[in-house]
């Protein structure tokens, strides 16, 4: 069974200086007993958080409140300071879109591991599928990206992390360079993968995105839960905003 | 998305039997077979099943694809097949659902280890183990883990999932879908009650010639009674009954037929008077061959089974149901028939009219298709199959591992591939430089020493191949993980998958370089294949010494900045003072520096089988003193890697 839960989690995010990186600095402080104590930063605060299948999370607040760093938790990619963390199901965590790509590469290539990376197995057919979502021309598929505008390389980069179902999926701002039209198009999408995904988490600035999509908003200050909106499941509506602004 | 809408695309299904037409015929295999027809529009089927007849080892049945593994024969009723496992675990990845036809236990032994867990599971139970329950105690963990690991379990009557225990535990799970029979074959000439002989006493029994069937017991009922038996099948028990036969002295009513075709059974289901099942184990657990009576409008005697068999036919309307293993109930109850047309005929309307309505080919197709569909659906959506999964960097477990360095070895292979891209020899300009080193290095060591210059060159070559690689393997770790700062925290990748990365690629780009020291050797040396051979166990031990020492230096570069510069200056005095250009043979054997060096060891336990043939067991011994410090140090690294987050 898909879950989350999160017990009193805390992170206190290491705050290393110019100096913390420094093997000499480090060992020659403790000789000469250099105040140089770690400074940290509580960046997740006493958290608590308990998800189902169905759970659709938005993490709103001010830059800084901790919303990356608390989904990058619960990715794996920091190790939680207190609390207790059991997630079961598979995360597919988006976080970055350009994660991962080389610029250098031709798109084939970095859709193809893209892929790879995520444990796919890229086939003809997905390569296709994949391409045909993006809209862009057949040939540009043979070129580097660094050819490619940003927008476009947005589009290629949305298209191959979308490909696939996932339990968990953890968004952080996305969609912020691409044209209206895709971005109406990239929002069905995710509706969609929101729909088949057992869980989402979404960190967004943008509150008419978060309402659209989550049944819970949680509201972070300063790696504290400020506040917890409970949200009637999304209604129909929106998709007709969606296709006028489309 | 991708997985849900690819509706021109038949999901592959693959059948695990322990055996297949034409080595047998029997009810499972026959519906094996009536799965594979009758789903064959949205399934594309393949079987793989062992086979002690030789022969071809893929053939075509019915339009599907059978692959038999060969084996040596039976054992406890299982075939010999020491491949199998293996066998089954390449095929999996190749189909989208996985149905497991049980018991086969040679199968769940893949299953029992966790393997294919990629792919849906759906368990058709046909029957427990019933032979040789005394090794249970070993096969139902296995069987236990592969029913828990299944989606879904089919079996063919309810009442099963009630009498077997280890059902009863995922009762969930279980569906039930009662075969069919076409009935459709048994009614050419339309079953008359004409048809029905008012002085028959033909009796006719079908089926294998095993022991749980209980044709002995049918053979003894027969003795001092008046009917005919008439038994159709083969098997090891055939020399046995035919004791019994003689035994008995009823050579003249009592006939073995041994197999026959399905249009003659077909036949002889309709002129015989009375069906007889007389099955004394659980392992016959439904009984699809007195349904095929039944569709041919016979009179059923079968036996009080926990199991399917006496609600199929069930007694008093299609059959009389008898205990098992009891001759004398038997013949009592095949008398009332034979002595009774009237009943035979209306029992015989009864089971035919069962057989229609209950029993339909139709309902057993659409049964397990559902089943099928749901499964195979769940798994698109639900996509949570380990091996394919996105690695989520929960600390590393086992699969965790294998998932890493899979990935590893993924973008290291792109990165090589890369190189080609760029320009048309790729790596191999870096042979080139290799080549153009080793020569100008080459002449002037020649002047070092009075050895022959030209006789070095294949040991100096194969030096600075290995030296590069370790070079460049312990000097990519340092940046790796910076490089790779956005997969870490944007995609989660464990950042151990970074430092793997560093080793595959420098290994694939090593073999480019092997190419000159290669050549070399072959040009110049005699080629003695055997002293290669015994240096391979301290190549080996180079690569993984060189593998645990990037985990460690590439760990504490990132952590620590200031170490990078250390580590690079550290590796060309280290290049210098070791013995990788020059020999030890040509300095001074006893400087203390160059014996306390593990770099000097590292060299040696592979470049002395090479020159010598003889393993330099000091080095070998200090190599592995080292290995075991390396070791631990990165298992310490790789629990520490968790902050690496932090430090990018």
């Amino acid at each position: 069974m898909v879950s989350i839960t999160l017990r009193n989690v805390c992170l206190d995010y290491p705050l290393y200086g110019a100096y913390d990186f420094s093997l000499k600095r480090r060992l020659l402080g403790r000789l000469f007993r250099q105040g140089s104590e770690m400074r940290t930063i509580r960046a997740v605060d006493n958290f608590s958080l308990q998800a189902k299948a169905g759970a659709r999370i938005g993490l709103a607040g001010p830059n800084g409140s901790g919303k990356s760093t608390l989904l990058r938790l619960i990715a794996g990619v920091f190790p939680a300071t207190g609390g207790e963390v059991s997630i079961s199901g598979n995360i597919v965590p988006l976080l970055g879109l350009g994660a991962g790509a080389n610029l250098d590469f031709v798109a084939a290539d970095n859709v193809n591991l893209l892929l790879r990376i995520s444990g796919r197995k890229p086939t003809p057919e997905i390569l296709d599928e994949i391409w045909a979502f993006t809209e862009l021309e057949d040939h540009m598929r043979h070129l580097p990206l660094r050819m490619f505008s940003s927008g476009m390389l947005m589009r290629v980069l949305f298209a191959t992390a979308t490909a696939f179902p996932a339990d968990i999926l953890l968004l952080d701002e996305w969609l912020s360079v691409v044209d209206e039209k895709f971005s109406a198009k990239a929002e069905q999408r995710l509706q969609k993968m929101v729909e088949t995904a057992a869980i989402v988490i979404i960190a967004s600035h943008d509150q008419g995105l978060l309402r659209r999509t989550c049944n819970t908003i949680v509201n972070l200050d300063h790696g504290r839960i400020a506040s917890t909106i409970a949200l009637d499941p999304p209604t129909t509506f929106p998709l007709e905003l969606r296709e006028k602004r489309a | 998305m991708m997985t849900l809408n690819a509706p021109d695309r038949r999901p592959s299904v693959l059948h695990i039997f322990k055996v297949y037409y034409p080595d047998l015929f029997g009810g499972t295999l026959s519906v094996i077979r009536d799965i594979c027809t009758g789903l064959k529009d949205t399934f594309a089927a393949a079987v793989l099943v062992c086979s002690r007849s030789g022969g071809a080892p893929e053939i075509v049945i019915n339009d599907v694809a059978v692959e038999r593994v060969h084996s040596y024969g039976d054992v406890l009723s299982l075939p010999a097949a020491p491949t199998y496992p293996w066998r089954l675990w390449r095929r999996i990845a190749e189909h989208d659902l996985l149905a497991l036809h049980a018991p086969f236990p040679l199968a769940d032994l893949v299953f029992a280890f966790g393997l294919g867990r990629g792919r849906p599971l759906v368990v058709h139970w046909h029957a427990d183990i019933v032979t040789h329950a005394g090794l249970r105690f070993i096969v139902e963990p296995m069987m236990r883990r592969t029913l828990r690991r299944a989606s879904a379990i089919i079996v063919s009557d309810p009442v099963l999932v009630e009498t077997t225990p280890l059902l009863q535990e995922f009762a969930d799970k279980c569906h039930a879908v009662p075969f069919g029979v076409d009935v459709a074959k048994y009614d050419r000439p339309a079953v008359q009650p004409a048809d029905v002989n008012t002085r028959g006493r033909l009796v006719l029994a079908c089926g294998r010639l095993v022991p749980y069937k209980g044709f002995d017991v049918l053979v003894r009922a027969a003795h001092s009674r008046n009917f005919e038996v008439w038994i159709v099948g083969e098997g090891r028990e055939r020399e046995h009954l035919e004791q019994l036969i003689r035994d008995y002295g009823l050579q003249d009513r009592v006939r073995l037929l041994g197999s026959v075709s399905e249009s003659e059974r077909v036949k002889l289901m309709r002129i015989a008077d009375v069906f007889v099942m007389p099955s004394v184990t659980n392992a016959e657990t439904f009984g699809l061959v007195q349904l095929e009576a039944m569709a041919a409008g016979r009179p059923v005697i079968n036996t009080a089974l926990d199991t399917g068999v006496p609600h199929v036919a069930r007694d008093g309307i299609e059959a009389i149901t008898v205990p098992p293993g009891d001759p004398a109930a038997l013949a009592e109850a095949i008398e009332s028939l034979i002595d009774d047309p009237d009943r035979r005929r209306r029992m015989g309307q009864a089971a035919r009219h069962r057989a229609v309505t209950k029993y339909s080919t139709t309902a057993f197709k659409e049964g397990v298709e559902t089943v099928y569909r749901t499964v195979v659906a769940e798994e698109a959506s639900a996509a949570k199959d380990v091996g394919s999964s996105a690695p989520a960097s929960r600390p590393l477990t086992a699969g965790g591992l294998v998932s890493a360095i899979q990935i590893a070895a993924a973008l290291a292979w792109s990165d090589m591939r890369h190189r080609y891209v760029r320009s048309l020899l790729g790596p191999f300009w870096m042979s080139l430089q290799m080549a153009i080193m080793v020569a100008v290095l080459g002449s002037v060591i020649g002047h070092f020493s009075n050895a022959g210059a030209v006789a070095r060159l294949p040991m100096l070559a194969a030096s600075l191949t290995a030296w590069t690689f370790l070079n460049s393997v312990v000097l990519d770790a340092t940046t790796a993980l910076q490089g790779s700062a956005s997969l870490i925290k944007d995609r989660a990748l464990p950042p151990v998958i970074f430092l793997l990365q560093c080793t595959f690629r420098q290994a694939l780009f090593a073999l480019h370089n092997a190419t000159v020291p290669l050549i070399l050797w072959l040009a110049l040396t005699p080629r003695d294949i055997s002293g290669a051979l015994i240096a391979l166990p301290g190549l080996a031990l180079f690569i993984v010494c060189t593998l645990a020492a990037s985990l460690v230096l590439g760990a504490l570069a990132t952590r620590y900045r200031d170490i990078k510069p250390i580590i690079e200056s550290s590796l060309t005095l280290a290049f210098l003072s070791s013995p990788i250009i020059w020999t030890p043979e040509m300095i001074d054997r006893g400087s203390t520096v160059m014996r306390l060096n593990p770099l000097t060891h590292l060299f040696a336990i592979w470049r002395e089988p090479l020159a010598t043939g003889h393993v330099a067991m000091t080095s070998l011994l200090y190599v592995l003193a080292c290995l075991g410090a390396l070791l631990i140090a990165s298992v310490v690294t790789v629990a520490q890697l968790r902050k690496a987050a932090f430090w990018i």
